[in-house]
């Protein structure tokens, strides 16, 4: 189903690197990202995920994993946690905590205090972890300032140096408008996937390109050594589709 | 042990299909041609943005759509708005159309295109069907006439609440905000305790009282945030007034849903407190609680405010997704004119983002949709910024690009049109793909009766004038140094 797309971003392996950044450009949805690595991780067995929903509730995911021909549901609670702040807020209101930092903690350290207590409970159990956090602007939005952000992105990225196996995977929407933000958090890992949209216009057999920037750190490597691959995908209704720049065109 | 079981099929919500594309719920949006375009309607959850055009024309009467549909349904409206008056907006409703009378219409709009094209290029293009740039019918929702506005009976039918901020605006206390119930604003909280009161009253007693609350002055005085509309039956209680059905129904429906709303929460002072006043709203003490000194969230308190009733409405048992209960209901969210000149303030860019933040998280987690119209021109001039981040926080992004006061009003290739519709957004919800329309070069009208949504297309004429000044213009020689242009020269 998203196979193609996972071995293009280099995130169809077991063991992932420990920070991988998605840059999503206004008027891009890359959503679709999200669901397709959740599913990759539900199906190692044993591998546990932590899934932070700031964009979408968790009923979305589940839906878009339907299509995808994955059943989150049968992992909820097992191999899969979530830590759901928009139903959250929806069912409590302007009371709840994470609008209304009652411990004193601001938004990003509440929602890295419950990260930490879910990595505590799950983590040794499992074989390995992966954190999803979709998406970063929605921080922004609730009022997190930039340095807060990164600062939360920072804590995550030490927890994945911490922990052998931990994956950190963090969305950045409207990342043509926090491209500080964006680039800062970007650093923090090897891999950084940019969904882009097509700059010549809209067009019915491909909905944008992803921008795939991988760092090597092998050794013998330069830290400064990177590779980047650009391909098109298309979302189809059960799938998402890769093409090769020139692969597709119009046909006349 | 039988492995039968027993199969339980949910009603589904009144109003409402399962679409084909994607196996959403969806709803009408109240127009068909916005129907098609949406892939059938408007998914539960979901937020469409109608980015306004400059005076405000063609937006209104989308929401106008949104409101009759939902009236007409028999679903659950929220109405707010500090440029409008809700109330108005409420009555100017348009009229449905009956079946006898859509197909007169559709038979009429036929026989003029067959007039119009009897006469074709060649005799063989007689088998081919007529070309229809309109967008098909949709096959749920309702159509209505723009010129008639929606019988009062009509009205009174519905369940709609509004909100335009006007008594709060005297309310400096930002706890009450924190504390739906508690700290409930002085009008709203009476509202419950009149409810209350005409609840546990004997109907005759109630009928006097529904009666003063249904008169207009009455309304505006005690209903300024939050009027609604009352049960049919309440309103025949009340007996012959003066008021509108529109206008009776305003204090009654306000304490039912707010009594709806708000059993689970209440706590017993306040429930006390609220019923122990007299039952006609302008007797009763205020029950609003003093500043408990909570931090306000957002720095402009109207947010507070709206947000705060939205979700009041929203916490009703029928709109709960999971429920399985007989009286399942939609709720239709309408905000307009949202981030208007009125609610600028220092930290106004702030404020919006964290309210359709928050509000994004509210309608995706109950049954309901949420229709935003907005003055995006004027947005961007505050902050041009803003723009991108108000849309990715909305699921339909769609603008209205009016022709009036342009130069395009008078332009012949536009002659048909009042104005162009660009699509900005579409996002899969509860889903992997997001339906895409046929094509997204779309342009609408707004004919007498009904506002509808076409395909752009240039008039035959003037393809052919083009067509015809570009081989002159290539005919002739050009003066102006190589530049293909027929513009004179300045000097």
């Amino acid at each position: 189903m998203a196979t193609s797309l996972l071995l293009a971003c280099g995130l169809n392996e077991q063991k992932l690197p420990g920070f991988v950044h998605i840059s999503e450009e206004s008027n891009v949805d890359g959503s679709f990202l999200i669901s397709c690595i959740l599913g990759q991780r539900l199906r190692i067995s044993n591998a546990g995920t932590l899934l932070v929903c700031l964009q979408n509730h968790y009923q979305h995911y589940f839906n878009a994993g339907m299509r995808l021909g994955y059943n989150s549901n049968i992992f909820l609670g097992k191999t899969l946690n979530v830590i759901d702040v928009l139903s959250d807020m929806a069912r409590l209101g302007l009371t709840s905590k994470w609008l209304r930092s009652p411990d004193g903690l601001t938004l990003t350290e509440q929602l890295v205090k419950d990260i930490r207590e879910q990595l505590e409970k799950n983590y040794p159990n499992r074989s390995s972890y992966t954190i999803l956090i979709d998406n970063l602007s929605i921080l922004i939005n609730l009022g997190a300032s930039k340095q807060q952000v990164q600062q939360f992105c920072l804590d995550l990225a030490d927890l994945a140096k911490a922990h052998d196996n931990l994956t950190v995977i963090t969305k950045l929407s409207n990342s043509d408008i926090h491209p500080l933000t964006d680039n800062n958090v970007a650093k923090l890992g090897n891999v950084r996937i940019q969904v882009l949209r097509l700059k010549s216009g809209v067009f019915r057999d491909v909905d944008g390109k992803l921008l795939i920037e991988r760092v090597l750190d092998d050794e013998g490597s330069y830290s400064c050594e990177q590779t980047r691959k650009e391909v098109l995908y298309k979302v189809n209704d059960r799938n998402v589709k890769i093409y090769n720049p020139g692969e597709i065109g119009v046909k006349v | 042990m039988t492995s039968f079981r027993k199969r339980t099929v949910q009603k589904p919500i009144r109003g409402t299909r399962t679409s084909p594309h994607t196996g959403q719920v969806i709803t009408s949006s109240g127009n068909p041609s916005l129907d098609l375009i949406l892939g059938g309607g408007l998914p539960i959850g979901s937020i469409c943005l109608i980015e306004e055009d400059r005076f405000m024309t063609h937006a209104k009467v989308l929401v106008k759509y949104f409101l009759a549909e939902g009236l007409l349904s028999k679903q659950e409206l929220f109405l707010g708005s500090l440029d409008d008056s809700p109330a108005e907006m409420l009555r100017r409703l348009p009229k449905p159309l009956t079946d006898e009378e859509i197909e007169q219409e559709q038979r009429q709009e036929q026989e003029q295109q067959a007039d119009k094209n009897g006469l074709r290029i060649a005799f063989r293009y007689n088998d081919l069907p007529l070309v229809n740039s309109e967008q098909a019918t949709a096959k749920i929702g309702h159509h209505f006439n723009l010129m008639e506005h929606m019988d009062a009976m009509m009205l009174s039918y519905g369940n709609a609440i509004t909100w335009n901020d006007k008594k709060t605006n005297e309310l400096t206390n930002p706890g009450w905000l924190l504390d739906p119930i508690e700290s409930m604003p002085y009008s709203y909280a009476q509202a419950v305790g009149s409810k209350a009161d005409s609840e546990q009253s004997p109907p005759d007693a109630a009928a006097p009282e529904a009666a003063a609350v249904a008169s207009p002055e009455a309304a505006v005085v005690a209903f300024p945030e939050a009027a609604a509309v009352a049960s049919p039956e309440a309103a025949a209680a009340a007996g012959e007034t003066e008021a509108t059905p529109m206008e009776q129904s305003d204090g009654q429906k306000t304490a039912s849903n707010i009594n709806n709303n708000n059993n689970n929460n209440m706590d017993n002072s306040t429930a006390n407190n609220t019923t122990s006043t007299t039952g006609t709203t302008t007797t009763t003490t205020p029950t609003a609680s003093p500043s408990t000194g909570k931090p306000q969230f957002f720095y402009n308190a109207r947010y507070d405010r709206l947000l705060n009733y939205i979700q009041l409405q929203l916490n009703d048992p029928i709109f709960e997704p999971g429920a399985n209960m007989q009286e399942k209901n939609l709720c239709r969210v309408c905000l307009t004119s949202l981030g208007s000149p009125l609610w600028y303030d220092d930290h106004f860019a702030e404020d919006l983002l964290k309210f359709l933040t928050i509000l994004r998280g509210s309608v995706r987690s109950y049954t309901a949709v949420c229709f935003i119209t907005m003055p995006m021109h004027l947005i961007a001039k505050y902050d041009s910024s803003l723009v991108p981040k108000i849309r990715q926080l909305v699921d339909y992004a769609i603008e209205l690009e009016s022709f009036a006061g342009s130069e395009r009003e008078t332009h012949p290739a536009f002659k048909e049109y009042s104005g162009l519709l660009h699509l900005h957004k579409m996002t899969a919800i509860n889903t992997l793909a997001v339906h895409m329309p046929e094509t997204t070069d779309l342009a609408f009208k707004l004919r007498r009766k009904k506002f509808v949504i076409e395909k752009l297309h240039l008039p035959p004429d003037l393809q052919e004038s083009t067509e015809q000044t570009a081989k002159g213009a290539d005919v002739l020689p050009m003066p102006n140094c190589g530049v293909n242009s027929n513009v004179s020269m300045d000097f």
